[in-house]
This record gives C-alpha cells, sequence and structure tokens, in this order.
C-alpha cells in the first residue's frame, strides 16, 4: 500500500463508505454460505424421503430468503464500495486538472498532451478499479474462502482439505499466465502503433509517395508490418485462451475429484447425498473468488504504476507562481523596463543562451516594436512580461515592480495578450472574444469587433457570433482567428498590449485598417508588437531589432534606417518585396 | 474524433452489410467451418458432467458400489480434457482467422486509398482515414468473433441443453424453462438501460478527453486571460455530470447482478420443490434432480450473451458501414483499360494544350493555358501566389484531373498511359519536403532498391545534401524520426532534392523552392542544388526566388490563371510588361542586400 500513500487522502474522506460497504460484503457473505447448507438439508431429506409438502415449502422459502438478504446486502455493498471509487475517481480528476491549470510551460514542454490526457484518463481508472472493484471483490473473496473452509471442514475434513489445496492453483494460475500475458499484451500494442504509424506516415507523406510511385512498395511494407503484428497477436492468442480453458479444467478436476472420493464416501455410507451436493455449491461458489485474488493482485499492480504518475503531477509545484510571501496585487500602469534580461536553455554541457543583456524601456502609453529574424528569440522576451518563463538573470519591472514580486492574477490582468500561434477554444465566437472578459456588454463587444475588423465576417457565419468555432462548428480562416485573437485581448481593456506577429495570416489591406484601429485604441495604452513587417510598426515610439539573442539596434525608425545598419538593409528589402507583389 | 464517430449507431444487422463483409470471411470458409465444428464439440462436452453426476448418485452412489465410481470419475476428467481441447482450439483457430481477415480489410482500404488522387486526400483529413484502418476494422473483429461464432456458439449450447433436458425428462424440463422467460425479460430489460446508460457515458467521457485536450493544448491562453477559475469550474461540472451517469450505471449493475444471482437461485428452489415432489413420487430420481439444478444454470448463460452480442454487432455495423464508404469512393483518376506505352527512350517533350482545371470545377485556376516546352529545357514558372503555379505543375504529375483540354508528355496524352509509367519519367519534389522514419539512405531510395548506395552518395554529394549528412552521427545510416522531426526544414529540402537525383526522371517538377525558414547559408547550397538538377533535363520550376530563374532557359509567366509573357529573359526584359517590372525589383533588392552587409 506504500506507493498508493500518494492517493490516500482521496481514499479517505469516504472511509465510512468504505467501512459500511465492507461489514455489508460481510454479512451477505454469511448469509450466502448458508445456501449450500439448506440444500444439502433438502437434499438428503427428499433422498431419504423423510420430508413433506409443506415442510419441502418452507425449506425452499428459507433458501429463497437467505437469497434475497444475500441480494439486498450485495445491492448496498456495490453502491457503497463501487459508487465511492467512482466519487475517489471523480475527485482525483478535479484534482489532477486544477494542477494542470497552474503548470508551467516547462511542465508542458516536457510531457505530451496524450501523455497528461492518459494520466487523467486510464490512469486515474486504474485507481478506481483497485480502490473499488479490486477492494470489493477481494474482501468479498477472502471472506467468502474462509467462510466455505470452515463450513466445508465441519462438513468432511478429507474433502475439505483436497478442494482447500487445489483451489490456490487457480490463483496461481491467473496470476502467472496474467503477467506473462501482459508483457505479450504491451508488444501487441507497440507493434499495433507500428502499423497505425505507418498508415499515418503513408497518408501524410502521400504526395512524395505518389510522386516517386511508391504506393506498391508501400503497400508490400504495411502488409509486413501487418503480418508482424498478426504473429505477435496469435503469439497472444496462444496464452490467453489458454486462461480460461484452464481455470475450467482445474476447477472441474476438483470438481471430478471430489464426486469420486465423496461418491465413494456416500456409497460406504460415510457421508450422504446431501454432504456431496454441499461440496457441489461451494466449490462452485468459490471458482470466482479464487480468480478474483489473482484479479487483485493484477489491479494492485496497475494501480500503483498508475499512481506514481499521477503523484508526479499532483505533487508537482508550479514553477512560475505567486512568491510565497508579500506577494503584491497591482494595479498594472504600464511603464516596462527590461533590465539586463538573460534566458538560458539545456542543461549543464549543452547550457546556451537563448536571450542575454537584454535592456530597454517602454513609458506608459508609448509603443515598442520587437523586429528580427525568427529564431531570435523575440516571443521569449516578450513572454517574461506575462511571466509564461522567468528570467534566468536579470529582471523585468512593470511600473518598477519586479514581475516576480507581483501576483500572477493582477499582473496578467493588466496584459493583453495575442499571441504568434492563435488558440481558440471551440465555444461560440462571442465566448471566445469574451474569453478575459466574461461580462463585457455587447457595446464593449462591438467595439473590440470593430477594431480587430472581425464585425463583417461575423456577419457572415451561420449563426453569428453565436457559431460554434473549431471541428465541432466551423473552421475559421487563419486571419479570422488572429483576428478573434486581436478582439479577445482589446476587450480586456489592458494596460499592456502584446501582439506577437499577430497579423501574419491577415492580408496587408485588412492589416492596415486593423493598425489604424489599434492606433487609437492605444492611446494612453502601452504595447509592445513583435512584427515580421517593418511597415506595421515604423511608427512605433522604440524599435527593437534583436539579433542572435542579444539587441543588435534600438532607437526609432528613422533613427535607425538613417544608421544605415541591419535594420535598414532589412526595411530596404521589405520595400522591394512588397514592389515585387504589388506589380 | 473516433468518440463522436462513435455515437452514429444503425441497425445490429443490415444484410447488406453482412453479406459483404461475408466475403472476406468467405476465403477462410474452412478454419470457419473448423471452428464451428471445434464450438459444437465443446458445446456437446458440457453437456457430459451433469450426467454424468446423475449417473453417479443414481447407480454406484445409491447402491453402495464403491469401486463403481471409478469409470466414472474417469470418464468425467476425459470429457474436462476434451473440453479443454476443443475450447482452446476453437480459440486458436477462429483468432488466427480472424486476425487474417482482419489484414485482408485493412490491406483493401489501405490499396484503395493508395489508389485515390490527391483530391480525396485534400477533403479526407489523415486521421479520419487512420479511425478507418485501426478503430473501425478493430470493430469487425469484434464481429467475426463474437458476431459469427460465438453468436451461434449460444444459439447451438442452448438447443443442446434444452433437447438434453427434455430427453432426460420432460417434466423436469418443464419445471426448469419457467425461469427462462424471466431471465429473458430481465436481461433485455438491463442491456435495454445499461445501452442507454453506456451511450450517456461515452458522451461525457468523450466531453471530459474533448475538454480536456483542448484545456491541455490552450492552457497558456487560460492562465494569461485569467480564466482558470472558470475553467476549473466548467470541469467540475463535466465531470460530475459523467460521475453521475457512472452512478446510474453502478446503480444498473447493483440491482442486475443480485437479481441474476436471485433468478438462479429462484430456479434451484423450483427444481427442489416441483422436482423434489417428482422425486418423493418416484417419477424421477434424486441424482436427475441434481443434474437439472447444473443445466438449468449452464442454459443461463448463453441467454444472457445473446442479448450482449446485440450491442457487438451494433457497432461493428456501423464501422462497417464507414469502411465501405471509402472502399466504394471510386478513383476519380484511373488508368486507362488498355494504357498506351511512352515511346523508348522517353525524352520529355511536354505540351500543355488550353488546360483548364480547377480544384472546385466552376472556380477555375487555370483558364485555358496552352505552351510547349520541348526535351532538356528547363522552365520557370513565375507569377504571383494564386496565379496558378503550383497548379500547372501538379498536374504535369497527373496529380489532379484537368477539366479540359490536354497535356502531352513525347506527345502521348497523359491520360493514356498509366500513372506509375508517367510518374517514373516525371518527378516531382512536393512543396512540404516529407521524410519518412527510417534512415537517410532510406528516405533517399524509398523503396527503391536497384539505386544503388554510391547513387545515393552521388545524389547526396550533387544536390548538396552531403554536407549536412556527414555531420549527423552515423551520416547515411542516421535515422530520421516520424515527419523528419529530427530535421530542420532547410535539410529536409536538400534530402527531398538528394531523391530526386536519386530517381533521376526525365521531366523533373520542383513544386517550390521557396522556403521562409532556411538560414541564409542553407538557402545558398539550395539554390546551386537547383541548378545541378536542372542542368540538361526537362524541368518545371516554380520559382518564388528570381535568382533561380538566371539558370533556366525560359520563363513562363502566369497571371491569375493565364499565361500572360513567355520567352527567354532577355526577350522578356525586352517586352518591358510584368516580368521586366519583376526582375527590375530583383536586381535592386540584391544592390540594397550587399549595401546592408559592406
Amino acid at each position: 500500500m506504500n506507493q498508493l500513500r500518494a492517493l490516500w487522502p482521496y481514499v479517505v474522506r469516504y472511509r465510512w463508505r468504505f467501512v459500511i460497504g465492507l461489514l455489508c460484503t460481510l454479512i451477505a457473505t454469511g448469509f450466502a454460505i448458508q445456501v449450500p447448507q439448506v440444500l444439502r438439508w433438502i437434499v438428503d431429506e427428499i433422498n431419504t424421503k423423510g420430508i413433506v409438502w409443506s415442510d419441502l415449502q418452507w425449506a425452499v422459502l428459507l433458501m429463497l430468503g437467505i437469497a434475497v438478504i444475500d441480494g439486498i446486502f450485495r445491492f448496498f455493498q456495490r453502491v457503497l464500495i463501487l459508487g465511492s471509487a467512482h466519487q475517489v475517481e471523480g475527485d482525483i480528476r478535479e484534482a489532477m486538472f486544477q494542477k494542470l491549470l497552474i503548470l508551467d510551460q516547462k511542465f508542458y514542454g516536457d510531457h505530451h498532451t496524450g501523455d497528461l490526457m492518459t494520466r487523467v484518463t486510464n490512469d486515474i481508472s486504474a485507481i478506481r478499479q483497485f480502490v473499488g472493484p479490486g477492494v470489493s471483490s477481494l474482501v468479498s473473496a477472502v471472506l467468502m474462502i474462509t467462510g466455505a473452509s470452515i463450513l466445508m471442514m465441519t462438513t468432511n475434513v478429507t474433502l475439505a482439505i483436497i478442494v482447500l489445496l487445489l483451489l490456490p492453483a487457480v490463483t496461481v494460475l491467473f496470476i502467472l499466465v496474467g503477467a506473462r500475458m501482459r508483457a505479450i499484451f504491451r508488444r501487441v500494442q507497440d507493434l499495433f502503433g507500428e502499423v497505425s504509424t505507418r498508415a499515418q506516415e503513408n497518408f501524410s507523406g502521400i504526395r512524395t509517395i505518389k510522386a516517386y510511385t511508391q504506393e506498391e512498395p508501400e503497400t508490400v511494407e504495411f502488409l509486413r508490418v501487418n503480418e508482424r503484428f498478426r504473429a505477435q497477436n496469435v503469439r497472444y492468442v496462444l496464452l490467453s485462451g489458454l486462461l480460461w480453458p484452464t481455470i475450467s479444467l482445474v476447477l472441474g478436476s476438483i470438481g471430478a475429484l471430489v464426486l469420486l472420493i465423496g461418491g465413494q464416501q456416500v456409497a460406504a455410507g460415510q457421508m450422504t447425498v446431501g454432504d456431496l451436493v454441499l461440496f457441489n455449491g461451494y466449490l462452485a461458489a468459490l471458482g470466482w473468488p479464487v480468480v478474483a485474488l489473482g484479479w487483485t493482485v493484477d489491479l494492485y499492480q496497475q494501480a500503483v504504476s498508475a499512481s506514481s504518475r499521477l503523484a508526479e503531477v499532483l505533487q508537482r509545484q508550479p514553477l512560475i507562481r505567486d512568491a510565497d510571501h508579500g506577494a503584491i496585487d497591482h494595479d498594472v500602469q504600464g511603464q516596462i523596463t527590461f533590465d539586463n534580461v538573460g534566458i538560458q536553455v539545456g542543461s549543464a554541457p549543452d547550457q546556451r543562451w537563448i536571450l542575454r543583456n537584454v535592456t530597454f524601456s517602454v513609458g506608459i502609453g508609448q509603443t515598442v516594436a520587437i523586429v528580427g529574424a525568427t529564431g531570435g528569440g523575440k516571443t521569449t522576451l516578450v513572454n517574461l512580461l506575462s511571466r509564461v518563463q522567468d528570467p534566468s538573470e536579470g529582471r523585468v519591472l512593470v511600473d518598477g515592480h519586479d514581475v516576480r514580486s507581483l501576483t500572477l492574477s493582477s499582473l496578467r490582468q493588466g496584459i493583453g495578450y495575442v499571441p504568434q500561434d492563435t488558440f481558440l477554444f471551440s465555444v461560440p465566437v462571442r465566448e471566445n472574444v469574451t474569453f478575459g472578459r466574461p461580462d463585457a456588454t455587447d457595446d464593449d463587444i462591438d467595439q473590440a469587433l470593430l477594431i480587430s475588423r472581425l464585425s463583417n465576417d461575423i456577419v457572415q457565419l451561420p449563426t453569428g457570433i453565436d457559431t460554434l468555432v473549431g471541428e465541432r462548428g466551423v473552421t475559421l480562416s487563419g486571419g479570422q482567428k488572429q483576428r478573434t485573437a486581436i478582439a479577445r485581448a482589446v476587450l480586456r481593456n489592458p494596460a499592456i498590449l502584446v501582439l506577437d506577429d499577430a497579423l501574419s495570416s491577415v492580408d496587408t489591406h485588412t492589416a492596415a485598417q486593423i493598425l489604424d484601429g489599434l492606433k487609437r485604441f492605444r492611446k494612453g495604452r502601452t504595447a509592445i508588437i513583435i512584427a515580421q513587417r517593418i511597415a506595421t510598426v515604423r511608427d512605433a515610439d522604440l524599435i527593437v531589432l534583436l539579433h542572435d539573442g542579444a539587441v543588435a539596434e534600438q532607437g526609432t525608425h528613422e533613427q535607425l534606417v538613417a544608421h544605415g545598419g541591419m535594420y535598414a538593409a532589412m526595411y530596404q528589402r521589405e520595400q522591394l518585396a512588397d514592389a515585387v507583389d504589388n506589380a | 474524433m473516433t468518440i463522436y464517430d462513435d455515437e452514429i449507431l444503425g441497425k445490429a444487422y443490415d444484410g447488406r452489410l453482412v453479406r459483404r463483409l461475408l466475403g472476406f470471411v468467405w476465403p477462410y470458409k474452412w478454419s470457419l467451418t473448423g471452428a464451428i465444428g471445434l464450438m459444437v464439440g465443446s458445446a456437446l462436452m458440457e453437456l457430459i458432467p451433469p450426467f454424468l453426476i446423475r449417473t453417479a448418485i443414481d447407480g454406484p452412489i445409491a447402491t453402495g458400489d464403491i469401486d463403481g465410481i471409478w469409470p466414472i470419475f474417469l470418464l468425467y476428467a476425459a470429457t474436462l480434457l476434451a473440453s479443454f481441447g476443443f475450447r482452446y482450439a476453437q480459440t486458436y483457430v477462429m483468432q488466427a482467422m480472424s486476425q487474417r481477415i482482419i489484414i485482408d480489410i485493412r490491406m483493401a482500404i489501405f490499396r484503395h486509398i493508395q489508389k485515390m488522387s490527391l483530391k480525396f486526400f485534400d477533403h479526407n483529413p489523415v486521421g479520419r482515414l487512420l479511425t478507418r484502418i485501426t478503430n473501425d476494422v478493430d470493430a469487425l473483429n469484434e464481429f467475426i468473433t463474437q458476431g459469427t461464432v460465438a453468436l451461434l456458439g449460444d444459439l447451438v449450447r442452448l438447443f443442446f441443453i434444452i433437447v438434453t433436458m427434455l430427453i432426460l425428462s420432460w417434466q423436469l424440463a418443464l419445471v426448469s424453462f419457467i425461469m427462462f422467460p424471466v431471465v429473458i425479460i430481465s436481461t433485455i430489460i438491463f442491456q435495454k438501460i445499461m445501452r442507454a446508460t453506456y451511450r450517456e457515458m461515452r458522451q461525457r467521457l468523450a466531453r471530459i478527453n474533448a475538454y480536456l485536450n483542448e484545456q491541455i493544448t490552450g492552457v497558456l491562453v487560460t492562465q494569461l486571460f485569467g480564466r482558470e477559475g472558470r475553467s476549473r469550474q466548467f470541469f467540475t461540472e463535466i465531470s460530475s455530470d459523467y460521475l453521475k451517469s457512472q452512478f446510474k450505471s453502478n446503480n444498473t449493475f447493483a440491482v442486475f447482478f443480485p437479481t441474476v444471482h436471485l433468478t438462479s437461485v429462484s430456479a434451484t428452489a423450483l427444481l427442489l420443490l416441483l422436482g423434489g415432489q417428482l422425486v418423493l413420487n418416484d417419477v424421477t430420481s434424486i441424482g436427475l434432480l441434481v443434474a437439472f439444478t447444473l443445466y438449468t444454470e449452464q442454459a443461463f448463460g448463453p441467454i444472457r450473451q445473446l442479448a450482449e452480442r446485440y450491442n457487438t454487432l451494433q457497432s461493428a455495423m456501423a464501422s462497417s458501414e464507414r469502411i465501405f464508404r471509402v472502399l466504394d469512393t471510386s478513383e476519380d483518376i484511373a488508368d486507362p483499360a488498355a494504357p498506351k506505352q511512352l515511346p523508348t527512350p522517353v525524352r520529355g517533350a511536354i505540351v500543355f494544350d488550353n488546360v483548364i482545371f480547377g480544384y472546385n470545377p466552376s472556380e477555375p485556376v487555370l483558364k485555358g493555358v496552352s505552351f510547349t516546352i520541348p526535351a532538356g529545357q528547363a522552365v520557370a514558372v513565375v507569377g504571383a501566389s494564386g496565379a496558378g503555379k503550383t497548379s500547372l505543375v501538379s498536374l504535369m504529375a497527373r496529380f489532379y484531373e484537368i477539366q479540359q483540354g490536354s497535356i502531352r508528355l513525347d506527345g502521348v496524352d497523359i491520360r493514356e498511359i498509366t500513372q506509375h509509367d508517367l510518374r517514373k519519367h516525371v518527378g516531382a519534389v512536393p512543396q512540404d519536403p516529407t521524410c519518412f522514419s527510417g534512415s537517410i539512405a532510406q528516405n533517399i531510395r524509398l523503396h527503391d532498391d536497384t539505386i544503388t548506395d554510391e547513387r545515393i552518395r552521388w545524389a547526396a554529394d550533387i544536390s548538396g545534401a552531403s554536407s549536412f549528412i556527414h555531420k549527423l552521427p552515423g551520416q547515411f545510416a542516421y535515422e530520421v524520426r516520424e515527419r523528419g522531426s529530427n530535421l530542420s526544414v532547410g535539410q529536409r529540402q536538400l534530402l527531398s532534392f538528394a531523391r530526386a537525383m536519386a530517381f533521376n526522371p526525365e521531366v523533373l517538377l520542383i513544386l517550390d523552392e521557396a522556403t521562409s525558414s532556411v538560414d541564409t547559408e542553407t538557402e545558398a547550397v539550395m539554390q546551386q542544388a537547383v541548378q545541378r538538377l536542372l542542368k540538361g533535363r526537362t524541368s518545371i520550376v516554380i520559382a518564388h526566388r528570381l535568382s533561380t530563374i538566371r539558370y533556366v532557359d525560359r520563363i513562363l509567366v502566369l497571371h491569375r490563371g493565364l499565361l500572360v509573357e513567355d520567352g527567354t529573359h532577355d526577350e522578356l526584359l525586352a517586352l518591358n510588361g510584368y516580368y521586366a517590372r519583376l526582375y527590375t525589383l530583383q536586381y535592386a533588392e540584391q544592390l540594397g542586400g550587399s549595401a546592408a552587409e559592406n
């Protein structure tokens, strides 16, 4: 149980339900093991013809009565224990989700979405399986085996010993074969993964495959992978197909031995036919419990590995969080200073700086543009402002406060962010736009849509602003998505607006209109704009040119052009390219 | 996603679909017959133990014949072994068969998809095709194992037990049958409730998964916009919705299992009460009564399972419907019934004759384009984005079918030869440089083993890929990961050039050499590579960078789906039209670039 300790708090809050549930198990088992006793009595009475019709009626009613009580307590057992297990599962699921919501980008960089999904679904379900059906059938099995053993011993010691010595074979068989089956099954799954990967590679690379007429050899290759999968699957079937017939064989053999030895004793007059029926009854009743013991071992092992994966997330502390003491709630005004900021990535031998010695300041209401080649660290730099990541050295100050000294919520409340990769949720456009300000009025929304030039597009959507976005709704174009994200940020009414290459998918004409609208909106607000095109940002108060992680040039457009350096060259190239496109 | 597809459930039996499915089973009819035979054998074996128990109780045990039990025991043991053998063999034969059938179906889908034109792939996302070939095929596996043999097995078992009971004692048999309707009705009611509950659970779980997936992907947006609280609240809502249906299912089971137990105890009780009366009146024996309690119990199993098979069949029908929809999609680009041969040797002369084409026929991208490229000439296609450059080149490889006009290679309409023949001679370097998991060498030669290692090295040298390949650990043996994720875009582009060189086609199409995400050094290497690729070969290059045009013999200028200018660089400059403007700007850009470096 040691490995499961991390999840103990989620179980312990339902302890009374578990305890009562287990008590129900005890009572139900107590009644259930009486049925063969009644059966024996009836059979013997019928066999010796010493019973009258009315007594037979009473005996049968007794048997039914026992079964009814057994059933009622089984009902409560299931509702209480398995129901609580579902509760535990739900609680852990919510706890996991809460944790996922506060974890940092470093964590998300280290864990694939698929992996995290597996933890929140399969792993939690493995815990539930063990806490519910596992515990419940383990206790049931132990009680049933104990009770039946005692009653069998009081009836016929020799026969009881034979049964009890042979039954554990089923449990052992289940554990051994089960473990081996799991090992092979994992390989089957791996091969299935290969089948699916091959198909995926083929479908996504179909242009190349067709261009080089590789359809035939691809088909041959796909068949080969499939054949390997099949061979492994057959190997699995050879083993798994063995499990249940073997268990039946073992249980059947015990039954046969009971018939032989018990039958001989009855023939010799040392035992009654009823006793024989009783043994058969217990044998039938013990079939599942002995399998369940093995099954529980299996469930336990799965729960242990699942719980370590869950604990890894649940116990993880987010790197980006409010200072432990005295984080300040600050109403962001918009003065920004990057003070000798640097970011280092990688671990010891391969450490390198992707940003170094970055220093610049922006006053309230000013606009700063960050330009430079792809991979120059522009996005990383603006990410420091809203603490998506913290710098390795230096400080980022907002209104003179180190951003790390402010509460995350107050800091981010002051920043409207339009990320490079637009992410919209599969909810109506309206909800996407009001994402950062759910209480916005229709007027506010209209205003934001106007600035982002989304109004015209929305009119054309099937149900206007209430149209669902995403796979199950409409697919917005790249430009529409970006503009939705701009509306989302604008609606927040932030002191600082961050646009990370936010107009890359918007056509030039619309982009100009948006920039125009934003210019008015930006009044009194600080803006940080990352741009590929200089034309978008030439009238910024400050332009910072990042190159290889360092500030190569900074100044106003005029200053930088006059300087005749990298920026001036970039600008010239851009103008020429524009001329080509417009030609 | 697949979770949603799952919800489209129709009937559990559709004759048309089943007949088509059985078409896949037919080649394995002898395995199937074998599996059914073994299943009948195992069903017969199950009938013997209760009978032996009856024989023992009424025979040696009643008469006190201690040794008389031995033969019965031995028979019992033999029956168990035989039953074991039958069951195991049946499982094996059936699974081995179904695995083969599954591969047949999967390969049929795969082969069919391979024949589809790019239009099909434009309309069917990879994820959907993948679901067809994995999940849906799996559902069919269930159909074959659960739907055919197992279903038949349940019916046969039930039939045997009923007949045996009637033969042994019709009075006791009738008593046993009293509980049958109860079992049938309770199972049907239970299955009905559970079917609805399961569907509800699946939908709610799918909702949790979809939300979770989206929230994990977009967690940064949620954090930056301070929406963690609301996300948490919503998740709690959908989580407790799911919990509610889990409770519903749990409660249903909590009622059902004790009910099942109670019905079997009731069946025994009835037998004891009414059958006991028969024994007391010497109508029947105590041994037979005991045997009947066992038979009755045995009969309940198949009855309950029959109801369960319904669900399996239903989802198998839905899956096969989807699979057949793919298989029934006709090839929109088919090879001619009697394909012509290209004249040998292939020289590579190209004619576009009034070609009209649109991805959507009502919106033509190329509006009647005609030109002739003599063998060995390198041609660049220039024009603004959307001018139809990519379409033009795709059509030459017959990735799409033109609506009007004709395209001829060495005088033969490309629709009159096989696609295989065409593409063997017309090589295309696609827009998105595709890489596959496998070594660098495998990525160059693909599956063509006639391409020697020397040729691969030569191709890499010519295309300029050698320089980066030599820096990789293991060089040509370096394992490229899925989609080439461990190579840069530039490296992938060079690799795809090397591939083109290795295949050495008579006609070369370069769909796009523009890669904005390439550093200047790689860019220069690629420029040189393109130059070498074009040399002495019929080629059509889409030139985004005008520097490329310096290596070509001729330039085609496309504008809004029409060929507006055609000629050599000098001719076009002299024309002083659209191209001249493009070129002047390009020339000026180079001046600007070198000025910046100084």
